[in-house]
C-alpha cells in the first residue's frame, strides 16, 4: 500500500476533523456570548459550562489535534510546504487554534466557578472568515 | 427542577489549575525533546551525513509538538494570575533549544502554592 492509496482516507478524516473542530469552536463562542460578564453564574449556567467543556476536551480539543497532524502529514506526503497557498492556510489554522485556547482557557476558568465570560469571547465573524478562506485555499489551491 | 448544582468552591479551582499546569509541563518537556532531537541529531544527520529523511520526519513532529505547546500555553494564561513577563518567558522557551526543560522548573513554585492551597 503507497501513500497515493491512502492520501483519499487522510484527506477525508483531515476534513471530517476540521468540521468537528470548527463546528465545536463555532458553537463555543455562540455560547459564550449568552454568558454574563464579571458576575458569578446560576446553577443551570455552570451546568450548561460543564457540558460544554467536556464536549471540547472530548470532542473540539481531539479534532483540533488531529487537523494538526493529519494536515502535517499530508502536507509532508504531498511536498506543499513550499506551497504560498498552504502557507497563507497555514495563518488561519493558527489562528483558530489561538482562539480556541484561550476559549477552552475561559471555559476551565467558569468551570473553576471564577468571573465572566464576555470579555475574551471572540468575534464570530472572525472564526467564519478564517474557517471559508481555509476552504477555499485548500481546494482552490490558488496559488 | 430548581437548580442545585454545587458551587464551584477553592477545591474546584484548585484541582482544574493544578491539572492545567501538569499538562504545560508535560506540553514543554515534549516540545523541548523534539527540538533538541530536531537541531541535535536531525538537522547534523542532514547537513554532515546527507540525510535528509530525518529533517523531513522530525520537522513535522516537533511542529506538531511546537502547536501543542503554544496552545497549552495560551489555554493556562488565559485562566488568569499571569505576568506579561511570565507569558513572554514560556512562549521564548519553546524557541530556544533546551529551555524548554526548565519550564517544569520555572512552574513549581505555582504547583506548590497551588497545592498548598
Amino acid at each position: 500500500m503507497t501513500f497515493h492509496d491512502v492520501y483519499p482516507w487522510f484527506a477525508g478524516l483531515h476534513v471530517a476533523s476540521a468540521l468537528l473542530f470548527v463546528g465545536g469552536l463555532i458553537a463555543e463562542t455562540v455560547f459564550l456570548s449568552t454568558l454574563p460578564e464579571a458576575r458569578a453564574l446560576d446553577p443551570a449556567q455552570r451546568r450548561a459550562v460543564s457540558a460544554v467543556r467536556a464536549w471540547d476536551r472530548r470532542v473540539t480539543t481531539p479534532a483540533m489535534l488531529l487537523v494538526w497532524a493529519l494536515g502535517l502529514t499530508l502536507a509532508v506526503m504531498q511536498g506543499w510546504f513550499s506551497s504560498h497557498w498552504l502557507q497563507a492556510k497555514l495563518v488561519f489554522v493558527v489562528v483558530l487554534s489561538a482562539l480556541h485556547g484561550v476559549q477552552s482557557g475561559t471555559l476551565r476558568r467558569l468551570a473553576g466557578g471564577t468571573g465572566g465570560a464576555r470579555k475574551q469571547t471572540v468575534p464570530i465573524f472572525v472564526i467564519v472568515i478564517c474557517a471559508v478562506l481555509i476552504a477555499v485555499l485548500a481546494v482552490a489551491k490558488p496559488f | 427542577m430548581t437548580g442545585t448544582a454545587p458551587h464551584p468552591g477553592d477545591d474546584d479551582v484548585r484541582r482544574l489549575e493544578l491539572a492545567q499546569l501538569r499538562r504545560l509541563e508535560i506540553a514543554s518537556v515534549l516540545e523541548a525533546t523534539t527540538l533538541a532531537v530536531l537541531v541535535g541529531i536531525a538537522v547534523p544527520l542532514k547537513y554532515f551525513a546527507g540525510y535528509t529523511i530525518a529533517t523531513r520526519i522530525m520537522g513535522p513532529i516537533h511542529g506538531l509538538a511546537f502547536l501543542f505547546y503554544i496552545w497549552t500555553v495560551l489555554q493556562t494564561v488565559t485562566g488568569g494570575g499571569w505576568s506579561g513577563c511570565a507569558i513572554a518567558r514560556l512562549v521564548v522557551a519553546a524557541f530556544i533549544p533546551f529551555a524548554g526543560f526548565t519550564t517544569p522548573a520555572f512552574l513549581r513554585p505555582r504547583l506548590k502554592a497551588l497545592a498548598a492551597g
